[in-house]
């Protein structure tokens, strides 16, 4: 009984390592008594407010699933829900963020751009990193967008360049999207974000590490940025119209993979001829799924191996008795299988063993990107593990305003999908394809109810989390299989809500366009002075020149653009419009391809 | 504070009984007319005192509707008490509580004590549901019976109270076994100091060993 439940333990760091690595013997042997950074809570908007109501959302004999008090405070009738694993911590140790804010252009000529992100964060070794994350990633985020707001702001007026007030041209230009300085901004959070928490770790109690999960809504466009083994998926459900709308041309540019190839094979039809599919916005970091690059960091460093483990992958685990013989390996980035003679070298522990979600780092962790863990060690070797996770994030995007949704369907949560966030509590146990599903089968049972949203994401953490049998064994309810032991929680965002959202936005920004040129201000010549980059003329792919000296590469001269003309294209866009719905999602990692 | 016993309850019945108000009358003394529809769960905790010993009294208030009955039945795990409440001024809610019962009784410990609370007093004009009759109800199904209202708090102490007194003479009988959790009830520590601290302080740190790995 005892090792079923063991068996059934999926965490993240090897279960024989203590919750707290054990830093006695290094430099902060003075760890333990170092205060908490931040006091342990639940989110803010779950409104748990004293320490009695947070004693009894942690009961791990029940597990209860909790749904904000007041659903009002997540926007656009986002669901959330959550529920504390079945012991094996005392807290859960995941958390969940949200954060709306408005990016204010210093010269006040630009319209506020609001902007919504969510975030889910899940912790190992302790609760600190996660909790960190939870209150301090959309402070770095907002910086990080303000560092390019100038590129960033719809134009109201770019009036005449003014070339010497612009930096000096540099040997070379290149011309960089809005999308792409939004991609960089969230790639150098996660970094900072990290990094803080190392800086933190000589003045707060040690706070473990923690996967990161962020999603972006800006320029009505959706960004959902993954480092870890948390998953998001948006689910769609399209009507034979709109999937006759689309190419053929499907999962070209997909962002991978096994999921999703499986995912259009079975992709179902309900009663009225809707389509049901996820599509897969995150790929999970795990040492298995990184092991190329795990591999050549450990080719090129093998001091980070101490001479302790093997940058090899066998196809056959190598014994004593077989040195000297021929054994197929493979090292580094190498996607085939060579022969080469076995040698004691490679009796050692490989630095990645295992497979799947069962895989392991240097025998001990089984997450490879996040946030924290700077002083894990690893069991055994006690070589730090640090300088082999990442906190670079893989990030996938959607530009909402091609999607494709006949207003007569009244389809929209269909069209434009509902994108889920959550933990590896879910995931672990319930497959895409029937989480999709599950979404909306639970919108219909609940058609106008304001909290259908948060209705989804209970159903999926009641799902995932089973119930307790005699035996205390949390089972699916559906069958005997083991459900999840592993703290769970779920954030379900109706996209169009946001689209919506953003066409109005759009629509004001040009009501204030038509109200300025109706009255003719000499102020609006200055807007462009204190811009560092200008938007060039290609009002299609949006893209802004950085450091440009006036002139595009083109040798047009910038032409004044209308405010929003980036994003009001979505008419004269017809036949891009007609790609895929998978086609638009675009991946920025380049490993995940492969 | 420290406490010599935890009880766990559970408030349960059809919504718009009056279950969240009845919790806040008790937890915070005060009324609030318009209640945000419970959804999931809601906990609410006081200490109070019998028999010269400080027990604390962990609430957990369930959403009533059909829609949520299956994640509710989880939460009759680990209760020793439970308050089924129907609203004097609606038959149906009264109607509805063999159903209640039968859900209370299949999910719950055998020992767990039932309260059955006929909530709405103070509006006796409009009344559907005759005392005597809640009264009959109680005792053809072996519960405690009263009738309160949340609106002016008559009583609303002595329903949670009584309730934690029938579960205390049950222990003093030996009848709850105080060292299984699952029947609701903990035992404070005895030299517990102050507060429970947050997580962190001493012991309490995010390594349990004990659990399952
Ligand atoms: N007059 C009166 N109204 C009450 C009383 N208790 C609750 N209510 C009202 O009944 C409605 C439902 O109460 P609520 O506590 O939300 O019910 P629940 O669904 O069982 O939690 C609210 O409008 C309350 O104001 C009471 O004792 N007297
Ligand atoms: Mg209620």
């Amino acid at each position: 009984m005892f090792a079923r439940i063991k068996k059934s333990v999926l965490t993240v760091v090897a279960p024989d390592i203590p919750a707290l690595p054990d830093t006695s013997g290094t430099t902060r042997a003075h760890n333990r008594s170092l205060p908490d950074k931040f006091t342990y809570a639940r989110p803010a908007f779950l409104q748990l407010l004293t320490y009695d109501e947070l004693k009894a959302s942690a009961d791990h004999n029940v597990r209860p699933i909790i749904v904000p008090r007041d659903i009002s405070i997540l926007p656009w009738s986002t669901g959330y829900a959550e529920c504390v694993n079945s012991g094996k911590s005392e807290w859960n140790e995941d958390q969940a963020a949200f954060c709306r804010q408005v990016l204010t252009h210093p010269s006040k000529q630009h319209p506020d751009l609001p902007y919504t992100y969510f975030g889910i964060f899940d912790g190992h070794a302790g609760y600190g990193a996660a909790l960190a994350a939870s209150h301090q990633f959309h402070h770095i985020l907002h910086e990080k967008l303000v560092d390019v707001i100038d590129m960033l702001m719809p134009r109201q007026d770019t009036g005449p360049p003014k070339p010497d007030i612009l930096p000096s041209p540099l040997a070379f230009q290149r011309s960089v999207s809005k999308d792409e300085l939004i991609i960089g901004a969230l790639e150098s959070a996660f970094i900072e974000m990290d990094a803080l928490l190392a800086e933190d770790r000589d003045k707060y109690r040690n706070a473990g590490g923690c996967t990161a999960l962020v999603a972006l809504f800006i320029l009505g466009k959706m960004f959902v940025s993954n480092a870890g083994d948390s998953r998001s998926v948006l689910c769609q459900r399209m009507s034979n119209e709109v999937l006759k709308s689309h190419t053929s041309n499907i999962s070209s540019n997909v962002p991978n993979s096994k999921d999703n190839s499986d995912s259009h094979e079975s992709k179902w039809e309900d009663k009225k001829h809707m389509h049901i599919f996820p599509i897969p916005f995150s790929h999970d970091h795990t040492p298995d799924t990184e092991r190329p690059r795990l591999m050549s960091t450990a080719k090129l460093n093998p001091s980070l191996m101490g001479g302790e483990y093997v940058a090899m992958e066998y196809a056959k685990r190598p014994a004593v008795k077989d040195l000297g013989q021929r054994i197929l390996y493979r090292q580094g980035t190498m996607k085939g299988w060579a022969y080469k003679t076995l040698t004691r070298d490679d009796l050692k522990m490989p630095i990645v063993i295992g497979e799947g979600k069962r895989s392991r780092l240097m025998g001990t962790i089984g997450v490879t990107r996040g946030f924290g863990d700077h002083d894990l060690r690893a069991i055994g070797s006690g070589l730090p593990i640090k300088p082999f996770l990442s906190p670079h994030p893989e990030v996938n995007y959607r530009d909402l305003t091609k999607v494709i949704s006949i207003p007569e369907e009244n389809n929209e949560d269909g069209d434009y999908g509902i994108l889920i966030m959550a933990t590896d509590g879910l995931w672990d146990v319930i497959d895409t394809e029937t989480v999709s599903k599950t979404v909306f089968t639970t919108l219909s049972k609940y058609p106008t109810e304001k909290h259908r949203y948060t209705m989804v994401a209970q159903e999926l953490v009641a799902k995932s989390r089973g119930r307790i049998n005699e035996s205390g064994h949390w089972r699916l309810a559906d069958s005997k299989a083991a459900a999840t032991v592993d703290d769970i929680s779920v954030i379900v965002i109706p996209v169009y809500q946001y689209y919506k959202e953003y066409l109005e936005w759009e629509r004001k920004c040009k009501e204030d366009l038509e109200k300025k040129k109706s009255m003719p201000s000499p102020a609006s010549f200055e807007t462009s002075v204190t811009t560092n980059g200008t938007v060039s003329g290609d009002e299609e792919d949006e893209r802004a020149e950085i450091a440009g000296d006036g002139y595009d590469a083109d040798g047009e001269t910038a032409t004044t653009t209308t405010p929003c003309d980036t994003i009001s294209s979505t008419t004269n866009d017809e036949e891009e419009g007609k790609a895929t719905a998978e086609k638009e999602v675009t991946s920025t990692d380049p490993s995940s391809g492969t | 504070m420290s406490y010599a016993y935890l009880f766990k309850y559970i408030i349960i019945g059809d919504t718009g009984v009056g279950k969240s108000c009845l919790l806040l009358q008790f937890t915070d003394k005060r009324f609030q007319p318009v209640h945000d529809l419970t959804i999931g769960v809601e906990f609410g905790a006081r200490m109070i005192t019998i028999d010269g010993k400080q027990i604390k009294l962990q609430i957990w208030d369930t959403a009533g509707q059909e829609a949520f009955r299956s994640i509710t039945r989880s939460y009759y795990r680990g209760a020793a008490g439970a308050l089924l409440v129907y609203d004097i001024t609606r038959r149906e809610t009264f109607n509805h509580l063999t159903t209640w019962l039968e859900d209370a009784r299949q999910h719950s410990n055998s020992n767990m004590v039932i309260m059955l609370i006929g909530n709405k007093s103070d509006l006796d004009s409009r009344r559907e549901v005759k005392k005597e009759e809640g009264e009959a109800f109680a005792r053809e199904h072996g519960l405690v019976f009263m009738e309160t209202s949340a609106r002016t708090a008559a009583n609303v102490e002595e329903a949670f109270i009584n309730t934690a007194k029938e579960i205390y003479e049950k222990i003093q009988e030996g009848v709850f076994d105080i060292n299984n959790e699952a029947n609701g009830i903990k035992i404070g520590q005895q030299h517990s100091p102050t507060n429970p601290s947050l997580p962190g302080a001493g012991n309490q740190g995010g390594s349990t060993s004990s659990g399952c790995c």
